[in-house]
């Protein structure tokens, strides 16, 4: 290696180090694996928004996000389950003071043909329909007569296996240790469940509650047999009266200030909640948004 | 007069069996190669536009192009380069020219072999404890080129110093036989005779460095980053990674594009390779023995 060689390299170095002089507010976001697409939409539309602020978001799920919190090596860390007591007190004592906030709802409907008469059905009831071993088979059993469907056999429709959507609905119905019944059909998307079951009237699905159309029916949904049912909603999920759904949270360091503040409010804003939306998940409250351009 | 025996002509039977059965598992081995590379032209192949190379991912990640992941990944193979090759051809030279041969250098050669048999998963928990942590160079490229500078070092070291050890002694006694002394000989003559193994190493580093994804996932590649970095200390979006958010984590993204990520990725790869083994190839045709 020659001499001149060598100091190019160094001077090459020496740039790459130094040109971090006038570095643009970074904003570092990182955390559940639910919340990266909404994420990673938001930091998109957020530089035509203001681009004097560059948005880095990673995955890696809701611990990775809540370790960094507990670091320190990240602004804004996402979660799809709330810190335990434990983790904000390991972040206090390491200066750190995560701050809650909730950006919106993820609530599963359960979707029915739109001539399935069914009225409501209990948790007891979807684990019996959805679970192994579960010996819900067919509408009848459960006292049902769905017309225009043979043998009246269910359709079971669930979700590819390393979906967020399969797994909480597998945690929030089914119970953590319990697996799902074989011979579901798993389709690939949200949408492709309500499809699905729009033109199915044997089929029942779970879907993200953003996906509803007018075509299917959303079952109204009881926490045990024979107490009052509750019809998913925005409102519904926000309270937390309806049983399947959970809140999609963002931490920051202490409360946010200057860019991370701006941000923060943007995304509770109703652009930023019309965004959280059109990925599929229930915003905080009611927003009118434009229609899909894509 | 010499006429085959049975015994001859069963031995010649038995040799063209042995050399056909080792020849199919030759052929075997070049298969996986040609299928990986047609399956990503022929599905990724449509994907790949001036569009897609130059432009930033768009609606979601489903559209646009990889240009940030691919400036990216540029950035980290640079860095890391910068760091691991002077340290590791410094480390190679001190080694084969240097050291006495005792425990301690011993000790070192086993510590560059087990390093080299690290999981890249164990380096990647390494970086964030080390530089991302310790050194509180955050999620950066810094910290994760230094990352794959670590992983990459047993690599150059090793071929540095096995490309030393072929250039014959003879070429260094009628240095020191000249009065030079043993830096003058490793600077005049033992490192230019050497230079095209040392490539090698780099040219292996730099294929190592492009593909790895755990190393750099904790340490400074980010999901999605809607700008250039700028500096060391800046993250960074970066094509192993991307390839792999868009086959697993985006839905809705169209079927051509994590095979044109693919596709750019191992292009990049072939491109960076050739160029070096063009380079060896010239520095080889001057060498004088």
């Amino acid at each position: 290696m020659s001499k001149r060689t060598l100091v190019a390299a160094l001077a090459v170095s020496a740039v790459f180090v130094t040109a971090s002089a006038e570095a643009r507010d970074l904003i570092q976001n990182k955390g559940s694996d639910t919340l990266v697409n909404v994420a990673q939409a938001w930091a998109e539309t957020y530089r035509e928004v203001n681009p004097d602020v560059a948005v880095a978001v990673s995955g890696g799920g809701s611990g990775t996000g809540i370790a960094a919190m507990i670091n320190g090596t990240v602004d804004i860390a996402n979660a799809s389950r709330a810190m335990k007591q434990k983790e904000i007190d390991l972040a206090k004592s390491k200066g750190q003071n995560p701050i809650q906030h909730i950006v919106g709802f993820d609530a599963l409907a359960v979707y029915l043909h739109k001539d399935n008469p069914a009225k409501s059905l209990s948790l007891a009831q979807l684990a019996e329909i959805y679970g192994e071993e579960g010996q819900t088979e067919s509408w009848s059993q459960i006292g049902l007569e769905v017309p225009g469907c043979k043998n009246q056999e269910m359709v079971l429709v669930s979700r590819q296996n390393n979906s967020g959507t399969y797994a909480y609905f597998r945690k929030a119905v089914l119970g953590k240790k319990r697996d799902y019944k074989m011979g579901t059909r798993d389709m690939h998307g949200s949408k492709d469940v309500v499809e699905l079951v729009e033109k199915t009237p044997c089929a029942i699905g779970y879907s993200g509650l953003a996906y509803a159309t007018d075509h299917v029916k959303l079952a109204c949904v009881s926490k045990t047999d024979g107490s009052k049912c509750v019809m998913p909603s925005v409102a519904s999920a926000s309270d937390g009266s309806y049983p399947v759904a959970r809140p999609l949270f963002m931490y920051t360091n202490g409360e946010p200030t200057g860019s991370i503040k701006t941000y923060m409010d943007w995304i509770l804003s109703d652009a930023g909640q019309c965004i959280i939306l059109s990925k599929g998940y229930a915003p905080i409250r009611d927003v009118t948004c434009p229609p899909a351009t894509n | 007069m010499f006429a085959a025996t049975h015994l001859n002509v069963q031995n010649m039977r038995r040799q063209s069996l042995v050399q056909i059965l080792f020849m199919l598992m030759t052929a075997i081995l070049i298969l996986p190669v040609l299928i990986i590379l047609a399956t990503l032209i022929y599905k990724g192949g449509p994907a790949i536009s001036f569009e897609f190379l130059f432009s930033d991912p768009r609606d979601g990640m489903t559209a646009g192009g990889i240009f940030p992941a691919l400036v990216g990944t540029v950035w980290l193979v640079a860095v890391a380069l910068l760091v691991s090759v002077p340290l590791g051809v410094a480390a190679a030279i001190y080694l084969s020219e240097f050291a006495p041969q005792n425990w301690f250098t011993r000790i070192i050669n086993l510590a560059i072999i087990n390093l080299a048999g690290v999981p890249s998963i164990v380096h990647a928990l390494f970086g964030v404890g080390a530089f991302v942590l310790f050194f509180g160079f955050g999620t950066s490229i810094l910290a994760a080129a230094l990352t794959l500078a670590i992983m990459t070092l047993p690599v150059v070291i090793v071929a540095t110093r096995e490309s030393l050890q072929a250039v014959p002694l003879a070429f260094r006694e009628a240095c020191w036989n000249m009065g030079a002394t043993r830096w003058q000989t490793i600077h005049r003559v033992v490192l230019p005779n050497a230079v095209s193994g040392i490539l090698t190493g780099v040219i292996l580093e730099v294929s190592r460095t492009t593909g790895e994804t755990a190393p750099i996932m904790f340490t400074g590649a980010a999901f999605f980053l809607p700008f250039l970095p700028e500096s060391v200390f800046d993250q960074t979006m970066a094509l192993s990674l991307h390839l792999f958010v868009v086959s697993t984590q985006v839905p809705g993204v169209p079927d051509e594009m994590p095979y044109g990520v693919a596709l750019v990725l191992i292009g990049m790869v072939l491109a960076m390779n050739s160029v070096s083994i063009a380079f060896r190839m010239y520095l080889r045709g001057k060498k004088k023995w």
